[in-house]
Formats: C-alpha cells, structure tokens, sequence
C-alpha cells in the first residue's frame, strides 16, 4: 500500500538474530501506523502477563502512515510496549526526525525482543542492521550518545534516539531521547531499553516515500496547509508553543501547584512570558513540520528547547521552584539524563509534601533549590535517595504511607492538570490505557479553554471523553501530531490521498475505537479491572483552597456512577471488560477476539 | 537569480527539501532534494545552515560532455548528454548535486524561475533573490 513501506525489522538480542519480514498488510487497514500498529504486534507477540523488565518484553518503533511525507506533523515515531511503570500497555511518540527516518530505512515497524549480553547499539540503513557494541557508551547522557555516534559514524546526519543513565539504571520514569529535546516522554520505555542493554538505536535512510498520486497530493496538501493549518488557530504552536497552555490551566484554577495542593500558581505567567519575551531565541521544527512548535532558549550560559508547559509547571510551581534559570538546569539535566520530567516534578513535589507533613523527610522541602538541582543525577544514576525517587510516587506511597496524595493512576504520575476544575478530565485519566495521561483525551478543550461545557458535572462526560479518546486515538495512529487539531473528515481525506484508500469519517471514529479496544483487551489480560480505573484520592476529598474551581472535588459517587456510564457505553461490562459483540461489531481482528476468548474461558 | 536562507528565521523543517525531491523525483526522499538545510544540535549550541547552489559553476567547468549550460540565470541538464559520470557530483562546493534513478546529474535549476522549494517554506526564510 503506498505510503507504507512494506516491511518489518525484528531484532531478537538475545541470539543476535536479525530478521526482516513483510509487514501484515491486513493490519493496515485496521490498525493504520504508529500506536494502532504497535499495539497489535504487541499484543500478538508478548504475553500481557510478564515482567516488563524480562527479555520477554518487546519495544516497538513505528512510525506514522504520514511519516516521510509533506504532510505537517505527521513525522513522529510510536512507541509501545509493556510499561515498567504501570504494567499497562504504553505507547508514546517521539517528534524530531527520527520517525521519517524509520520509514526513509524502509520500515513500518522495528521490534525489538530479548536481552543483549553487554550494551549494544543498532544501526540501520536500507542495506543492512547490526548490532554493534555499545560499551563505550555507558553512562552516558543522552547529549554526549548523540554527539559520540555521530563522530563514530563519521555522519552528522544519522539520526539517533538513545537512552540516558536513567534507563540504564532501570529507572521508572526513564525516557527515550532523540535530537537532545525531543523525549519519548512516559511509561518509563527507556527502562525497557535499558533492561535489553540496548542503548541506543542509530538509522540512516535513503530510500523513497511514494504516495498515491504525487502532483495532485501536493497541490491538496498546500490548500490544505493554507486553509487547515497555518492559520491564525494555530499560530500559537509557534509564537509561544505548549506555554499556552498553562495560562488557561491558571485562569482555569486547575495549575497544580505544591503537588496539587492548589490550582492556582502565583508564579506561571511571568515564567512564561520571561522565556517567550526574554529568552527565546526561535523556533526548532521537527521534521517536514510546517508549525514549528519548539522554542530554543538561551538563560545566561545555558541552551535549551523547551521547557515544554507540562515542564515548566511540573518542576517549576508544582515543586515551588520559580527562578528560570533553575528550572532550565533542571530540565537539561533530565532531558540529558533521560527522565521524564512530568513524573520526576511530580515525584519530587510528593517529597516536598512528604516531609511537609512529617511523614517522612527525604530532606528536601518546596522552594529547596539546592537540593531540588542535585535530585536529576541521584534518581537516574539510583545514588542515595534516588534509589527510592526512581521507582516513583505509587511504590513511596506504598512504603513510607501518604497515599491520598500521592498523584499518579495506575502507577503514571499525574500530569500538569487538575482534575477537580475539569471533571470530564478525572474520567479521562481514571480511563486512560497508561495510567494518568493528558495524551488520550483532552476534555479540558470543552471544559476549561473554549468553556462550551460545564466543567463541574459529570453529565455527559463519558462520551465527551469516549469520544476523545477515539479521536486521539485515531489521530496518533495514522500519525498526526496533537498540535494539529483536524477534524476526522480532514484526517481521512488524508489518509486517502497518501494511500489510495476509501475512508470515511465514521470509518475514522471506529478505527479509534477498535485500537483503544485492543489496549483495553491488553489490559485485561494483564489483570486491570473496574478497581484500577480511579484516581488519587486527594481529588476526591479535599476541596481546591482558592481559584475558579475553589472548594470543587470530584464527587466519587457521581464518579463512580460515571464510570459505569462509560463502560456501558463502550459495550464493557461493570468491571470494563469488553464485550465479544462490541468487538466484532468495531471489526477487531477475528485473532485477537479468539484470543480474548480463550483468556476469559480460563479464568 | 539566486537561494538566499535567514538562517535565524528558519525552523529547520526541511519542506524544502520535501518539496524538491518531491516536484522533481516525484518522490518525498530528502537524499533527492536539490539543496540541503541543516538544523542539528552540536556541541556549541544549534546550527542552521542552508546548502543550495551558489550558481559557481564548477559542475559546468568540469562536465566532459558539456551536458550542464548556464542561461544566464539558471543552470540546465540535457540529459542526452550527461554520461553519469559523477564529475559534477565530486566538484560541487556545497555537496548537493547527486545521480537520480536514471543515472542523470540532478542539478538545481531553480524550477525555471519559480523555486517550488521558496513556495513550500512557512517562514518565508528561504527566498529568491533577483539581481537588479
């Protein structure tokens, strides 16, 4: 199918067996590119039931249908696998140019199975993929693996995505980097890696990405740029990036501030419009991207892209750190390291609290500067206190107690949204494949920005949120950017164009829906029930102090009453587990539902 | 006439290239654009840099079959006589001249005057200057 490039890699670590294979090209109809194809390959290829960490686990790279192409946004890699965090199934993207490079080395998919000896590195051209030793690498930072490679390559061009000490050291919150600032961000993937030793992967790619019909495909994709993108809806993508973001939240009520403590940050808007006004020095685009959301930033001596809103706030107010300076040193330092700095602000705010409240003293409090910029390095390298911080916010609550603010789900610290101002928002997150996560639906669109919804109820919320999560879905596995806010109708207008394919609006809305039903079938398998779909109890009991939102929690009885709204509306029964007709009726893959059916007759 | 490049304006995002290899391989594969944008990290900071054809000529001075003529304003290939032979590929400067599928130097030639590569950049940073 055009726009695909036809083939799979395998590499197996343990035996050091390379292999290529033709890609499953019935799944590409149903499951397109990026997470819906790393999903089902995932869950054809791995039991849900085994140790993230064990050589069992699979890693998969796969690139969106768009990737390679002149279609904005459409360049980022997927990443999937189970999470060492959660224990969920996990996928995330990563921007940069590496997802077109995958495709440009002429694959849909790179998996990656078993344990290699040492640490090792691949690196894939069109010709050839070798697994090649990496020990000259250990320990490194992310930066210095990118500049080393490249100098060992002799190729400034071959793009690379690494891992940090963090994931090394099989730390929880570890991340995947490429291009120094552009992170794989949640789930703890680079922990994966680093239990495969597999440090880093490095492709160089010449091969054609053909569409179905090229002279009409780009006069259509320049109208739509003219009509779709570049308009004055999206120019905040590259006039202030993601920083947007956090003015809403603060005007909202919902900025978390001191681990959540409140939702109103006395600290935001000047961070903000320091860094935009004072700071920035452009805009760094990822590949083939017209928007060009990254703000490249220099603070005195330091150099950075980003930091991202979620960073900004999550290291910034929500640990009481309010010099720029600061929070920049502590984002370079994770993004070098390889952490991932949603769940390492919210892991350090936890501490703060922790001892705030005398439960137990890590012997750092909010606004501990000098404390606060040591934490990166001893988490990811797991010295001293880091060894704890490493598994993140569930496993300290766990051991030193302070569950009813410890903020993650199902293990995912949350990230810089408060739900207790955005209801639809909590659903979200209790609902999320991978724990708290503002990727999979973003109610707070309706809620709290374009405030076309009332944010304190419940009423009509699971489908508000079903419908995201179909959406996104949708969206981020054919392979559009969430900055890019298309409607279904545009989205598969595109996907014809590239490909020559029929699709429709509503074959869009369903193809969401059957890849979030094979997460979902994943998740079952792997033991997650009704009980799992909650959140941190702070959002159910203690009232927001001040703000918009003041005195707001989320009702659990109403929450709890939702919830069942939302399984019924999915064709879930009372503890979300999907139903054999729904599944059919949403066209899943005749093997996975008899997979599915042989679990469930076990149990 | 002649590529220019702000390089503080430009994003990096290499449609440009897209574009080029695009309108004149009839294929999306930046190894097959006729200019060349870096935009990478190195150790001292960002670099941006843009890579196009300076119109010097060298690729003309050293093709042995005179398939390369320069009007002026823009260089042109006739195919029928380029040999393949990869003189201009080694002489160029800037390193963007390459053989396509058919074997044939691919030169830029300014898509006659009207860049396809200056129409696809949204920053308008890479521009065609006109001489007086």
């Amino acid at each position: 199918m055009k726009s695909y490039m036809g083939k799979v890699l395998r590499v197996e670590l343990s035996s050091g067996k390379v292999v290529e294979e033709k890609t499953k090209e019935e799944w590409l109809n149903k499951y397109y590119g990026q997470k819906g194809l790393g999903f089902r390959y995932l869950l054809e290829d791995i039991d849900p039931t085994i140790d993230p960490l064990s050589a069992e686990n699979e890693i998969i790279f796969t690139p969106g249908v768009f990737a390679g192409t002149i279609i904005s946004s459409g360049g980022k890699l997927a990443i999937t696998s189970k999470s060492p965090a959660t224990g969920t199934i996990t996928d995330g993207s990563v921007g940069g140019s590496i997802g077109a490079e995958v495709k440009y080395a002429g694959y849909d998919a790179i998996i990656i199975k078993g344990k290699a000896e040492h640490l090792v590195y691949l690196y894939i051209t069109p010709n050839k993929a070798e697994i090649r030793d990496a020990e000259f690498l250990r320990g490194k930072g992310t930066h210095q693996t990118d500049f080393i490679l490249k100098k060992k390559l002799k190729d400034e061009e071959v793009k690379i995505i690494s891992i940090g000490p963090a994931g090394e050291n099989l730390v929880k919150i570890a991340c995947i980097t490429s291009e120094l600032y552009r992170q794989q961000g949640r789930g703890g993937i680079a922990a994966v890696m680093g239990s495969k030793n597999l440090k880093a992967i490095a492709i160089k790619g010449w091969k054609d990405v053909t569409v179905s019909n090229i002279s009409s495909f780009l006069r259509a994709v320049g109208e739509i740029n003219k009509k779709h993108l570049l308009t004055p809806d999206n120019s905040w993508t590259n006039s202030d990036g993601t920083l947007v973001f956090g003015d809403f939240m603060n005007d909202g009520g919902i900025l978390p501030t001191r681990n959540f403590q409140t939702g109103v940050s006395p600290t935001y808007k000047r961070l903000h419009s320091e860094m935009i006004d004072k700071r920035k020095k452009g805009n760094k685009a990822c590949f083939g991207c017209a928007l060009g959301c990254g703000n490249y930033i220099q603070v005195d001596n330091i150099d950075l892209e980003g930091p991202e809103y979620e960073t900004l706030n999550m290291v910034g107010g929500n640990c009481e750190i309010s010099d720029l300076k600061t929070i920049v040193q502590f984002n370079k330092a994770c993004d070098d390291l390889g952490l991932d700095t949603i769940s390492t602000g919210n892991i350090v705010a936890y501490i703060m609290e922790m001892r705030e409240r005398g439960i137990h003293d890590f012997g750092i409090s909010f606004g501990d500067v000098e404390n606060y910029l040591k934490l990166p390095e001893k988490i990811a390298y797991r010295k001293g206190i880091g060894n704890e911080l490493a598994e993140g916010v569930r496993f300290l609550s766990e051991k030193y107690g302070g569950k009813e603010f410890a903020m993650h789900v199902k293990g995912l610290e949350v990230p810089s949204y408060d739900p207790r101002g955005s209801w639809g928002m909590g659903l979200a997150y209790a609902t999320s494949d991978r724990g708290a996560c503002h990727m999979r639906a973003f109610p707070i669109t309706e809620e709290v920005i374009e405030k076309t919804v009332d944010p304190f109820t419940f009423e009509g919320k699971a489908k508000l949120v079903i419908d995201g999560q179909h959406y996104n879905t949708a969206k981020f596995s054919i392979g559009i950017c969430d900055f890019w806010a298309l409607d279904l109708n545009l989205l598969a207008r595109l996907l014809n164009m590239a490909t020559g394919s029929n699709t429709t609006e509503e074959d869009m809305a369903k193809g969401g829906e059957r890849i979030w039903n094979l997460g979902r079938i994943f998740n079952v398998m792997a033991g997650f029930r009704r009980k799992d779909d909650t959140l941190p109890e702070r959002f159910f009991s203690e009232p927001l102090p001040e703000g918009p939102a003041k005195g707001k929690v989320l009702p659990k009885k109403e929450f709890e009453k939702t919830l069942s709204e939302y399984y019924q509306l999915r064709g879930w029964d009372e503890e979300g587990v999907p139903s054999k007709e729904r599944l059919q009726e949403i066209e899943v893959d005749k093997e996975v539902i008899e997979k599915f059916e042989r679990y469930l007759n076990r149990r | 006439m002649k590529l220019v490049l702000e390089p503080e304006k430009c994003t990096g995002c290499k449609l440009c290239e897209l574009a080029c290899s695009a309108k004149n391989e009839s294929v999306f594969n930046p190894r097959k654009a006729r200019l060349k944008i870096i935009n990478r990290y190195i150790e001292a900071g960002r670099e941006v840099k843009g890579k196009f054809c300076t119109l010097c000529k060298k690729c003309l001075e050293v093709c042995p079959t005179e398939a390369i003529t320069f009007n002026g304003k823009w260089l042109t290939v006739d195919d029928e006589l380029c040999s393949g032979c990869g003189e201009c590929v080694d002489a160029c400067p800037e390193g963007i001249i390459f053989l396509n599928d058919e074997d044939k130097a691919a030169i830029c030639n300014l898509c006659e005057g009207t860049p396809y590569c200056v129409e696809w950049c949204p920053r308008k940073c890479l521009k065609l200057e006109v001489e007086e």
